[in-house]
């Protein structure tokens, strides 16, 4: 195999999947390339790659502070009434003594998501602006780092699973903020899944070569 | 114009970018990050974090993970009492997710990283028809899945603390969440590199 420079490495790309070795080819804008091998996609080609991300980013901030701010579920037993956010979620362990558990759940259910939205819409500004080229980088390995950590999602599933056990002995009523947290995993599912993060790499190069040769 | 197999590229961990494979020190072109540069411990961090986890697994087994108190009673339940109560209660749907979060992905991780991490370095036989990449993809996304029920022990225990009827985490939470948390950075830790199939 012949090259001509270290940077021709960019039109080559290995499936995530199981590893194969693709030439990445031009597709048409809102379609995908998948990978022969595995059937793993590659990548997407989307034009406006900006404006999505960043129209989700922003919405998927909206609706975490909304699922933060109000309960997530209440329940009544025997009389009495009690509901839970998020934040209370890990308070209550920090108060029973788990500090480990706390600290974890915290990161992982609140700290991470958030993290991973604020830097999603500073990133895509940046991107838009054309501005910050040592900065997007940054941005981006840090994004990489923490999107293994993010887990909503799961926290979702974990609250249908811990209301299934409850029924019989309270009466359960789903809160405001439930709905605000199955649309902001929605959003997150989309961006952290769908988005490829070497998509935003190769969009990053194009941005700023482009901004060079001007 | 540079001449190289193709076996030699590589996968930046952090950004996805094709690299040349240099040995030692490899510093991605894209992102500047070093892409797996403890040479020298290829495989020893990811056993050191896996066995952390597999030690912690034990007491997250053996320990109850919640303790209900009722009426001055205290109760407490393991996990594999858990999904056993459930699923005489009929919960089967539930009990069952408990017990492939809990109890099938930790243990099917264990197997599936201890055999990577031997198999990259003694050769097992005719083990080229396993797909390695494919099983640790595998692993590595279906490994946040178990923290399923600390998060289930945390909503349960901030939901229910009345007067007379309380439920409070366990010992085996915190062993749980150590044990998961170690093996994702197992699986984080380990060197796509050393699966060459090629």
């Amino acid at each position: 195999m012949k090259l001509e420079n270290e940077d021709a490495l960019d039109n080559l790309i290995i499936c995530h999947q199981c590893y194969t070795l693709h030439k990445e080819v031009p597709i048409k804008d809102g379609t995908k390339a998948s990978c022969s091998a595995c059937g793993g996609i590659l990548y997407r080609y989307d034009s406006k790659l900006i404006e999505h991300g960043l129209a989700l980013s922003i919405t998927g901030l909206i609706f975490f502070i909304l699922a933060n701010l109000f309960p997530l579920v209440k329940i009544e037993i025997l009389g009495y009434e009690q509901f839970i956010t998020i934040p209370k979620t890990f308070i209550a362990l920090f108060d029973n003594g788990f500090f480990v558990v706390g600290i974890l759940c915290a990161f992982l259910i609140f700290i991470f998501p958030l993290m991973i939205f604020s830097i999603n819409i500073f990133l895509f500004l940046l991107l838009k602006l054309k501005k910050g080229k040592t900065l997007s980088k940054e941005l981006l390995i840090l994004l990489s780092r923490i999107k293994p950590w993010s887990m909503s999602d799961i926290f979702l599933i974990s609250i249908l699973v811990a209301l299934v056990k409850l029924i019989g002995y309270a009466q359960i009523h789903m809160g405001v903020a439930f709905w605000a947290l199955v649309l902001f995993v929605g959003m997150d599912l989309y961006l952290t899944k769908r988005i490829h993060l070497s998509e935003i790499w190769m969009l990053r190069k194009r941005i700023y070569l482009a901004k060079g040769e001007q | 114009m540079i001449e190289l197999k193709e076996d030699q590229l590589i996968r930046c961990p952090i950004c996805e970018a094709v690299n040349i494979d240099k040995g030692k020190h490899n510093v991605c072109r894209r992102c500047g990050s070093a892409i797996y540069k403890h040479q020298h411990f290829s495989t020893e961090k990811s056993w050191a974090y896996l066995i952390t986890a597999m030690i912690a697994y034990i007491p997250a087994n053996l320990y109850p993970m919640l303790i209900t108190k009722q009426f001055g009673a205290v109760e407490g339940s393991t996990i594999l009492g858990g999904v056993v109560m459930l699923w005489e209660h009929g919960s089967y749907p539930i009990a069952a997710i408990i017990f492939f979060a809990s109890i099938v992905i930790p243990i099917l991780k264990f197997l599936i990283l201890i055999y990577l991490l031997i198999s990259v370095k003694y050769p097992i036989g005719k083990d080229k028809r396993v797909n390695k990449h494919k099983l640790y993809y595998i692993t590595e996304a279906i490994g946040p899945w178990s923290m399923i029920d600390v998060f289930v022990v945390a909503i349960l225990a901030a939901l229910i603390h009345l007067a007379n009827v309380e439920i409070v985490a366990g010992t085996a939470a915190t062993a749980f969440a150590t044990s998961v948390f170690f093996t994702l950075l197992a699986a984080h830790a380990f060197d796509e590199r050393l699966i060459k199939e090629h």
